[in-house]
């Protein structure tokens, strides 16, 4: 009985792993604009990606965006290579139970130079998807803002406000700039202004007194 | 007085050779009774639940079995109910997006980016009102991406209103747009 078992289910076994190998390395066509030489190091990274349970379509498109652009194929590897690493260390801040959006807006933070500790915190602080906030301290940092200003200013704001809030501090920030004032104090003066306004929006919310 | 031994024995030996009549019903009668017999731990366990579920019973249940058992009845109801919720489509979560471009000497611009796989085919602008502007409409799930407008085919421009992709590897300049919700 057990040697009848073991005949059926071995080959079966083996058949099944052989199958899910071949349907886990099946190449993104999408991949066949890339050339011969970068393609297969490409899918390679997407592959690894795949395993160690990463979004493989950030990487995807990175790729593509290379192609598009008509990078060399180093280029395109170096880019794909970097951005996978930064999306695990967004993985390892976030946990595990981050979204796709949010470990890739993560990683953006990572590379604009926020550091992990700021992840975690972000995390720790809001109950919402981080999407957003990361994606903000991300474009401050771009826009000149210093990583601990920008950092300071977004775990404050991130607790109580919503995203099309985050959003509108992002744009204060870049127009103060824009009309000359120095990224840390943009950054801090608009999110004043913003904490200002949700505590308004709380009292709004409050029942009134005779 | 006593009758000898030997008379006895010779008439119960006469009586017990009688011959005996025998009524001829009596098999039909017997294997009818043989018949209608259990049979002695020969039923099947089919036969015996089938049985048992005819048969009257009586259920002890304390309060708190009764509870109990109520109980595991509603996780039960639940968990169906839970998995039979169909999935909300994800398309629900999507929202449509208005890129514009001021490009007065353009003859063609193309919204290319991590929405449509950086396929300058996929999404051309198209030019609205006024002659300088050129505009496209696309649904975005949440999520972050970068994006940038290819004009003329050869100029790739990065969108003014937008912060710039800090993270370019291509040296070609992008912007990136956050789309706020999801999980």
């Amino acid at each position: 009985m057990t040697t009848a078992v073991t005949r059926t289910a071995l080959p079966l076994l083996a058949a099944l792993l052989v199958a899910g190998r071949a349907t886990a390395q099946q190449t993104d066509p999408r991949l066949e604009r890339l050339d011969a030489a970068t393609r297969p190091t490409v899918a390679a990274l997407v592959d690894s990606a795949r395993t160690a349970f990463l979004p493989t379509e950030p990487l995807v498109q990175r790729a593509l965006e290379g192609a598009t652009k008509r990078a060399s194929g180093d280029l395109i590897v170096a880019a794909v290579r970097r951005l996978a690493v930064d999306l695990g260390h967004a993985r390892d801040a976030l946990g595990s139970t981050a979204s796709a959006a949010e470990l890739t807006a993560g990683a953006a933070a990572l590379r604009a130079g926020a550091s992990p500790t700021i992840l975690a915190q972000l995390r720790e602080t809001r109950r919402e998807a981080l999407t957003m906030p990361l994606a903000v301290l991300a474009d401050l940092v771009a826009s000149g803002v210093p990583v601990d200003s920008a950092a300071a200013a977004v775990l404050a704001l991130a607790a109580r406000v919503r995203d099309a809030e985050l959003v509108e501090f992002r744009r204060a920030v870049e127009r103060d700039i824009a009309l000359g004032a120095p990224p840390a104090a943009a950054t801090a003066a608009a999110a004043t202004a913003a904490d200002v306004r949700v505590n308004a929006g709380a009292r709004q919310q409050r029942p009134g007194r005779p | 007085m006593f009758e000898p031994v030997d008379d006895v024995i010779e008439r119960i030996a006469r009586h017990l050779r009688r011959s005996v009549e025998i009524d001829p019903a009596l098999d039909g009668r017997v294997m009818r009774e043989i018949t209608a017999l259990p049979t002695p731990g020969g039923a099947t366990a089919l036969g015996k639940a089938w049985g048992w579920l005819r048969r009257p019973h009586q259920l002890t249940l304390t309060p708190l079995g009764g509870l109990a058992a109520a109980a595991a009845l509603a996780v039960v109801v639940l968990l169906y109910r839970g998995d039979s919720t169909p999935p909300a489509p994800t398309q629900a979560e999507s929202r449509a997006f208005q890129f514009v471009l001021i490009a007065p000497r353009a003859t063609h611009v193309s919204l290319v980016g991590d929405f449509n796989d950086w396929d300058a085919t996929r999404t051309p602008m198209r030019r609205t009102g006024s002659e300088a502007l050129w505009t496209a409409v696309v649904p975005l799930e949440p999520g972050r991406y970068h994006y940038a407008f290819f004009v003329d085919s050869s100029r790739w421009l990065a969108d003014p209103s937008a912060p710039v992709a800090r993270d370019e590897d291509y040296g070609a300049p992008s912007s990136v747009l956050t789309v706020g919700g999801g999980s």
